[in-house]
């Protein structure tokens, strides 16, 4: 594993939380060409960053932080308390929102920190849309910070209102869901399941494919997101999802 | 010479099974009790056939070789030299309960007696026969002729041979099979439910407007169409429908609850593309 480098200049981006995330937001920002520090959680796998600067602490002097942690609440929690800390204020944190609103994130902060929700969930970078929602405190000129990291990134954006799991991770993961009560129920095997959808119904891929690619063990955090939210049984995860959310946590 | 399907039915799906068949080198008897929907149906294929051959999609001297395959018939009974007998008459149980005793009379024990219904039971319908081990769900999408996939619906009684040779009959016609077993909504109208019913949540919550969840759906997830306008496509009354004939065949299940906007905008009037007014105005 490469060791950190000398920290970005003045204005870089530091990227922290799950480490599929945090790669992915990575190296769009290194195409991008933006300074870019970054680190993965502990217990989340870390491959090899050769090229990009990893730190233990968070660098005091970059200018926008992003907090890219689903799968732990706690972890995330301590991801933002600390970037609470250690970035000057008036800094904007972005931070996912798919598992948990950022009105409930902002009441881990004392004093308040302007945070501005983020749709994150592994390969929507690849979209050319980032859906923002920017919490009950969150400023303009913060906003309009926010906003300019992402046409860094060449990237669209779409302002929601705050909502766990936002538009496209709630929409995806509840779609992955019923293909996985449907497989567990023995509906119809994973190949056609992925096939019936994309012809039936145009889709780019097929609800497996999406599972695959997005990870169950994120897939799942969402879905538990949205049932501690809504305390409805409609977000309850499809008992062989869990089970192979598991299996794949176990593997790592 | 080539298997011959037997089509009930001339509406919409009918005809379009029709079509799809006959233009693949299939002999069709297509039935239908009316005599003028059977004479409405080969009109609109010829005049579909022939536009498919103007526009390149289809070889212009087959035109009048595949038209010619296709023939109407007013009795039921008349379509018992069938290979294969593709039941698309209205969504209706009674009629299809009817339909299928009645086939179930004259058909040749080696024929298929498959349903194009989307949304009643196929195990229902096998138990009316003799031989539940030839009966099978063959689920076409709309329009036929343009959607590929075709969901081959197997009841518990339901024999292999019988799922093997639907699949063969599905390829013949240029469709691609998937199997699956008889539960609500099949596959395609099962997972697809979240895509509207989240949607809809979202919207009915103020989270989003109908255009920019669109927007969001088709530049952040890379769909090609966003969720309302799909269902402005489909038709709001059509979507509604099958919300509500998962959600009862599967004992309420609270995934598939379909939502109050679904039902105002039906009872409005706004019904989509087909009525120039649903989530967006057309025309």
């Amino acid at each position: 594993m490469a060791r950190s480098r000398a920290l970005p200049a003045r204005g870089g981006v530091f990227i922290t939380g799950d480490s599929p995330l945090v790669m992915e937001y990575a190296s769009e920002c290194e195409r991008a060409r933006i300074a870019t520090t970054v680190r993965v959680n502990s217990g989340s796998p870390a491959k090899t960053l050769s090229t990009r600067g990893r730190a233990q602490r968070v660098p005091s002097s970059c200018s926008i932080a992003v907090e890219l942690t689903n799968t732990s609440l706690d972890t995330k929690q301590k991801n933002l308390r600390e970037l609470s800390r250690r970035l000057a204020p008036g800094r904007p944190i972005l931070t996912s929102a798919s598992t948990v609103c950022v009105a409930e994130q902002s009441q881990w902060l004392t004093p308040p920190r302007q945070l501005i929700g983020i749709a994150a969930l592994p390969g929507l970078l690849q979209g050319r849309l980032v859906e923002l929602s920017p919490g009950e405190g969150t400023g303009s000129a913060v906003l309009a910070e926010a906003q300019e990291f992402c046409r860094k990134l060449g990237k669209e954006w779409a302002l929601v209102q705050d909502s766990p799991g936002m538009v496209m991770p709630r929409i995806l993961c509840m779609l992955v869901n019923e293909a996985y009560f449907a497989l567990g129920e023995r509906t119809a095997e994973p190949s056609d399941i992925d096939t019936a959808m994309r012809l039936g119904t145009n889709y780019p891929r097929g609800p497996m494919e999406w599972g695959e690619r997005i990870g169950l063990t994120q897939v799942c955090a969402v879905l538990d997101g949205l049932w501690r939210y809504f305390g409805e049984d409609r977000y309850r995860t499809a008992p062989l999802l869990r089970r192979l959310a598991g299996a794949s946590a176990r593997e790592r | 010479m080539g298997a011959t399907v037997g089509v009930i039915g001339a509406g919409t799906m009918g005809r379009g099974i029709a079509q799809v068949a006959a233009c693949a080198g299939l002999e069709v008897l297509l039935h239908d009790i009316s005599a003028e929907a059977l004479r409405d149906a080969s009109l609109r294929i010829a005049s579909e056939v022939r536009s498919n051959a103007a526009r390149g999609h289809f070889p212009e001297d087959q035109v009048a070789t595949a038209l010619a395959r296709i023939h109407p018939r007013r009795a039921l009974h008349e379509l018992a030299e069938s290979d294969i007998i593709i039941e698309a008459a209205a969504e209706d149980l009674e009629l299809k309960k009817e339909l299928f005793r009645s086939l179930d009379r004259f058909a040749r024990p080696h024929t298929i007696l498959a349903t194009n219904t989307s949304s009643l039971s196929v195990t229902a319908l096998a138990s009316l026969t003799h031989v539940p081990a030839s009966v099978v769900g063959m689920h076409f999408f709309n329009p036929p002729m343009r959607m590929r996939l075709v969901e081959i619906v197997r009841t518990g009684r339901t024999s292999d041979e019988t799922i093997k040779r639907t699949s063969d009959f599905a390829r013949m016609m240029g469709k691609t099979p998937i199997i699956c077993n008889d539960h609500p909504g099949f596959v395609v109208n099962r997972i697809a439910r979240p895509f509207y019913g989240e949607a809809l949540r979202l919207l009915g919550e103020g989270v989003s407007t109908v255009e920019e969840i669109d927007r969001i759906v088709r530049l952040s997830g890379d769909f090609r169409m966003g969720p309302f306008e799909l269902m402005d496509l489909i038709g709001i009354d059509v979507n509604y429908a099958v919300t509500q004939s998962v959600y009862e065949r599967s004992f309420f299940e609270p995934r598939f609850r379909p939502h109050p906007i679904q039902r105002q905008m039906v009872e409005a009037g706004m019904l989509g593309r087909k009525s120039g007014k649903g989530f967006y105005s057309y025309g």
